[in-house]
Order: C-alpha cells, then structure tokens, then sequence
C-alpha cells in the first residue's frame, strides 16, 4: 500500500513536467481575471493548440479518432500536473475535446467527423453544450424546445438555460424534441450547431454572486441543415447519454479560487478560545476532506489499474459541495461581522463569502444532491428506480407544472 | 498509485470472511450472551489455530512476521460478525505493545499470545494506579476493563514516582480482584471493574519512553478500531438494503422510497469516507512516519460518525421488527456506541485531530 506512480506512470509524469516547464513559463502565476473572462476562451484556443501538437490534446482518445492512445491514468497525470500552472482550461475547451468530440465519433458520419474532430482538438472550435431548459434540469427528457423538418433544414424554436460559455462558442451541441407524440425519452434527435446561425440570441444571466458566467440562449426559427443532425431522428438520447457518459472522470482536485480547509484551519486558530463551540464541526470537516482525498486515491488505483471506477465516484460532488458551504458559513460566523461588509480589505473572508455563493450552486449544476443520492442508492446499492408515471405517455400528454 | 490491500492481503480478508460467517453468526451471538460466558473459548481458539494472534508478531518471537495491514485487515473482519474474542485486547493492543518493549517479560509473553496461551488486557488511559517504587506493588482500581477477568495478563498505565509508566500484571497473584459489573451497553463485550492491592508488577517502561509509546499504541488503537467500526458498519449497511428490498408498504419495496434511498446512499457515503480514511491511518502505521497522529484521529472521526449512523438508521429501516431480540440489528446499534465511547470520545480524538492538522 502506497500513493507511488507506477514506473510508467512516474515516467510519463516526468516527461509532463518537463514540457509544461518548458511550454507553461506564461501560466506560473494567476492571470489575474475573473472566472467569467472571455478572455479565457481566447487564451484557451491558444493552449488546447500548443497541447495538441505535442499530442496531449486527447491523451486517451484512440491515435485513429487522433489522440495519444493513452491511458485515463495517464489523463489524470496530464490534468494534475497541468493543475499545478494557471492554464486557460475550462468548459470552453472541454466541452469540445471531451464531450463533443467523443460523441461525434461514437455517433458521427465520417463527413461530421472530418469537419469537426480534428479542428476540435487543434482549438480551432469551441463548444457550448444546449441541453438544460427552464422546465427540464434533473428531468433532461423533459426537454420542450421544438424542431420541425422542413426540406432539407429542421426549423427550431425554444429556450435553453445554464449554458456555459455560449458566448464564446463556434459550435454547440443541441438536443431537441422533433416528436411530442412518443414518450418523452422517444422524441428527442441530437443536433450540431453553427452558433453565428441567425436566430440565437445569447443572454447573459446575472447570478447571485454578480458575475455571468451562464447563458440563456433563446432559439427563434433557428435554421439546422439535415447534415448537422447526430445519429438517427428520434433517437437523441442515445446520443445525450454517450455524451454525459464522456463526463470527466470525477476525481478533479483542488479548485483554484474556492476556500480550502486549511485556510478554514487559519481562521479557527487565530480565533482562538472564541472558535472552540465549531471544533467538534471543523474536526469533521477535516476528516471527510481528507476522506475525500484519500477517496481520490484509492479512485486513482482502480483507475491505474485499467478499472472502471464505480458509481461511487458520484460522491465527490455531492460531499465537497455541501462540505464547502458548510466551511464557508463557520468561517463566516467565526470572522463576524467585523468581515462581513469589508471583505475587500480581506482576501481570506473574500474567498470564504465567495466559497458559501458558489456552494449554492455546485450543489445543483452536474447532478443535484438529490439526483446523486439516487445514483449511489441504484448503482451502488441495487436499490429500485423510482416509479415512472411518464415512461409509457406521449409528451404531449404529461401534466406540466407553469 | 496502489493505494489498496494487497492480493495477498485481500485473500487473508476473503478467508478471515469466510471462516467467520461460518463459525460466528447471530444465533451464535445470541447463544453466547445466554450462556454468561465472558468469551467464545471455541471460536477464539479457532482463531488461535488460523495464527491470528500470531500474526504481527516476529518469526523470531514465534509470530508469523506479518504487519500492520494484516491486523488492520483481521480487525474489520472481527468487526464485522462482533466476534465476541478477546482479539482486540490481547492483539491489537497487547501484541503490538510488547512487541515495542525490550525486557525478557515481554518478549516471554509474546510468545505465549503468538502461540495462543495467553490472553492479555490493556488499560492505556489510566491516570491513578500507583506503583510502589521499593516493592514494585500496584495498587488502586480501573472501573471498567474489557476482558479483564478472562485476561492472564494486565498491561497498564500507572503512575511511578508520579510520572506516567507502563506495567505487568500477572492476574493470578495475589491481589488482583475482578468485579462485575451491572448490564451494559453491549451484551456481548466483557468488562469488569479490576481492584489492585500491593500487586507484584513489571515495568515495561517508564517516563518518556512510556508516554511515547502509549501514544503510538493508542493511535494505533484507534486506527485498527475504526476498521472494526468500519467492518461493522459496512453490515449494518448492507441489512439494511437487503431488509428495504425485501419489504413492502403501500404497495412497493420500501427501498424505492427516496426517503429511504437517501437514508441508504448516507450511509455508503460515510462509510466511503470512513474507508478511505481507514486506509491512510492502514497506511500510516504500515510506514510508521510521522503522520500516524492525524491518521489515527480522522480515522477514528470518520469511522465513529459512519458506524454510529449506519447503526442506528440500519435498526431504523427495520421499522418495528428492528426493536426485537430477534432481529440482529440491536447487536450492531450496542456496538456501535460502545466503540465510539471506548477509546476516547470524537470530542477528544477531535482536539487530537485539530492539534495534528
């Protein structure tokens, strides 16, 4: 038992560190945006190119679909030694690379494949994912904005929500329902789509911590040609779950900008005996993050080991998100009012007011708690799905709510 | 990253996991508590002839010159059918106690354990038995000692010339009296209240020496009770998903209650965490550097927090029938709470835990 590379591993992590020491001297120090910048998206083209040409831009991809042919351990050497650098990477590149790309080969015509993989993977396209709407979150097949064919084009109206990125995206990848007369899952077809395609109109959408860094993007007789169409008409799920399931192992480590736990250990010790009513709470919270770490490891080993991972993995989002509001509000207690109104003179309650905003949120984006509770409950622990009432029903048929 | 038992290790436990299904399930455990016995002399005695006791102590001292993660391995499987054996006490604390002393008392004594002749109980955290420095006699009381009256021998703290040290206590000389003591809260463990009068004693060690390797011993103690905590857990768990499949109310299995579903993810989660954690204090000791200390307590907190929930939301699930003898989730719920009082309480593995970060 021990946290070493393999002699491969250690190899391949020493031969990362040598080019990113030599390609990443501009990324040694934060840049100093905000997270929204999309100056990100620029900066990010720039550094997906330079990866790919030294073959890192796709490491597990297949060499044939124009990848390394290496390993997800191999990946996840890549990421955490790239961690260690402010590198421009984010679902602007990501999008692309790990989630459009993938489906495009899984599903994709060889014409698709041509005019998108390999400019993907250069950095020449960044992507946007459309697939969450105002009434379908959890409930994705719930999804109602609409395409109709017409001739050689499918025409469509609607509203998606919570897309990251689409302001500086070329392409997106849209999901929509052509067939409201089926069951829901049976009515939705998978599409491609050029982003400066009249009819889009992108709306930033203010969050509660000011910034925006998540769209709207209302559809108006938005015009799609039929060759932008991925997989068969009708069968878009299919396509939806082959890219979710090309979600990046979750193993992520720390996030830059967010309040660690021993920053929240600095807060309780120069609070000295005033802090001790949260020790029993901190202690805890030390512990299920070390948990989470030590979690991590024991991931990593199954994935050295050319596993798949188990369902478990799921709750590393569910537990860092509700362990990050949690830190956020003891600090703040702890800090008081004295920080509360100043923080701009006090970059650790900055982190920690900005840590408990966006907790809010992580706690819902990728899989709510609740949907992860019952992803852990049925794959994990066999438990029956929940009874379906819109399974055998047309979707027109189902009730919505306003 | 190979952060995982060995093959080796894995089969010991799939070994250690069958013999005990076999030879220790819950009628058996109800039949020991009827019987009044303080232990199972049948199943320790398997457990003596498979060489657990043996099995980190040297070749040379007649062990089987196995380590850390073997114990750690035995400790969750022990834990997980609540063996009633005096396992913890004579190897997971006696064992690697003496094995850390130099005097010919102990490596005699390891020895007689390796070999199965000898039971042994230990008592780290008692401040107030004094030895009589001129006639080496102890005297004084501890009120609550696990298998203190089965044991042939006692380790203790106990105060020489006011500071900390450790002893020997054969338990046939004179002197030595076992109380019992009125129901606790778990049935199948065996405590009793120890009196010393002028009991002859052998100090092990003394002054810093003695604080050391308290310290490293309850670390480790802490660390090997959280895979019994964590093994135990890890059944209460498991019943529980079984009993919600097998269940019906309002027309369906209980378990696709989201109520229910939720409870039961909980439950893996912090047994998750609990694992994880488990492994690094596995690990620590296995290297013996300087990260045993929070090790030890984040193992002990998240090991603490995962049996003490999936104990009780197990006997929960149960519904009515859960609240009945018959019903096994009671010996878990007992357990459970008795682990999480015995070493020390989260509150003060907490400040260690704190004090370490």
């Amino acid at each position: 038992m021990d946290f070493n590379d393999t002699r491969e591993e250690a190899m391949f992590r020493e031969e990362v560190r040598n080019w990113l020491n030599d390609n990443a001297g501009d990324y040694r120090q934060p840049l100093g945006m905000s997270p929204g910048d999309v100056r990100f998206a620029e900066l990010g083209r720039d550094w997906q190119k330079q990866k790919a040409k030294a073959g890192y831009a796709a490491i597990s991809l297949p060499k044939d679909m124009g990848g390394m042919g290496g390993t997800a351990m191999q990946e996840v050497i890549f990421a955490e030694e790239e961690g260690r650098y402010h590198v421009p990477v984010g679902p602007f590149v990501t999008i692309g690379c790990q989630l459009a790309v993938p489906t495009i080969y899984t599903h994709g015509t060889p014409e698709q494949i041509e005019q998108f993989a390999y400019k993907t993977l250069m950095g020449e396209l960044l992507w946007c994912q459309m697939f969450s709407e105002p009434s379908a979150g959890s409930d994705l097949a719930g999804l109602r904005t609409k395409a109709v064919r017409d001739g050689d084009d499918w025409v469509v109206n609607g509203q998606k929500v919570w897309t990251s990125w689409a302001h500086t995206a070329d392409w997106g990848v849209l999901v929509v329902r052509t067939d409201a007369d089926v069951p829901k899952h049976k009515g939705l077809t998978y599409f491609l789509l050029d982003m400066k395609t009249p009819g889009i109109d992108v709306r930033p959408i203010k969050q509660i911590s000011g910034e925006s860094e998540f769209n709207e993007v209302f559809l108006t007789d938005v015009r799609i040609p039929d060759r932008y169409r991925l997989g068969d008409v009708n069968s878009g799920w299919k396509v939806v779950m082959t890219t979710l399931m090309n979600e990046r192992l979750n193993v992520g480590g720390e996030s830059k900008g967010l309040p660690s736990i021993d920053e929240l250990l600095d807060v309780v010790r120069s609070a000295g005996d005033d802090a001790a009513p949260y020790h029993l709470d901190v202690a805890r919270h030390v512990a299920t993050d070390m948990g989470l770490k030590n979690f991590r490891a024991r991931l990593l080993t199954s994935v050295s080991r050319g596993e798949t991972p188990s369902a478990m993995s799921n709750m590393g989002k569910l537990v860092s998100a509700n362990m990050l509001q949690d830190i956020s509000a003891i600090a703040g207690d702890i800090l008081g009012m004295d920080c509360a109104f100043s923080a701009e003179n006090n970059e650790l309650a900055k982190k920690f007011q900005y840590g408990y905003i966006w907790a809010s949120a992580l706690r819902i984006a990728g899989g709510t708690d609740e949907i992860l509770r019952n992803q852990i409950a049925e794959r994990v622990l066999g438990l029956p799905g929940d009874i379906r009432v819109d399974k055998d029903i047309a979707f027109a048929q189902l009730p919505a709510g306003k | 990253m190979n952060f995982d038992f060995s093959e080796d290790q894995r089969m010991l436990a799939d070994h250690a996991r069958k013999f005990l299904s076999e030879s220790c399930d819950p009628e058996r455990l109800r039949s020991h508590i009827a019987s009044g016995a303080d232990y199972d002399e049948a199943l320790w005695q398997q457990m003596v002839e498979l060489g657990w006791p043996a099995i980190s102590i040297a070749e040379e001292q007649g062990g089987l010159g196995m380590g850390a993660l073997e114990l750690c391995v035995l400790a969750e499987e022990v834990g997980r059918v609540l063996a009633p054996t005096p396992f913890f006490s004579t190897v997971c604390l006696g064992a690697e106690l003496l094995k850390r002393c130099s005097n010919s008392e102990a490596a005699e004594l390891l020895g007689q354990i390796a070999c199965g002749e000898a039971i042994v109980a230990v008592e780290l955290a008692a401040k107030s038995l004094q030895v009589d420095a001129d006639l080496l006699t102890v005297s004084g009381s501890l009120p609550a000692v696990a298998y203190a009256r089965s044991a042939n021998f006692l380790i203790t703290s106990a105060l020489l010339d006011g500071k900390l040290s450790l002893v020997l206590i054969d338990t046939t000389a004179t002197g030595y009296q076992t109380l019992d003591l009125p129901e606790g809260v778990d049935e199948l463990a065996s405590y009793q209240r120890v009196s010393l009068e002028s009991v002859p004693a052998i100090v092990l060690q003394s002054e810093q020496g003695a604080e050391a390797l308290i310290d490293v011993i309850t670390n480790q103690a802490a660390i090997l009770t959280a895979f019994e905590q964590l093994g135990g857990a890890e059944v209460a768990c498991y019943m529980a998903r079984d009993y919600v499949l097998e269940r019906y109310a309002f027309g369906r299995q209980v378990g696709v209650y989201q109520a229910v579903k939720h409870r039961l993810a909980d439950m893996m989660i912090k047994i998750e965490l609990a694992r994880s954690n488990a492994y690094y204090g596995a690990w620590a000791m296995s290297v013996g550097g300087s990260e045993l200390p929070l090790a030890a307590a984040v193992a002990r907190v998240s090991a603490t927090d995962a049996y003490n929930f999936s104990a009780e939301e197990n006997l929960h699930l149960h519904g009515g029938i859960g609240y009945t003898w018959e019903a096994n989730c009671h010996f878990f719920y007992k357990r459970a709470r008795l682990l999480a009082m015995s070493i020390g309480n989260i509150a003060h593995w907490s400040k260690k835990l704190l004090a370490a970060a």
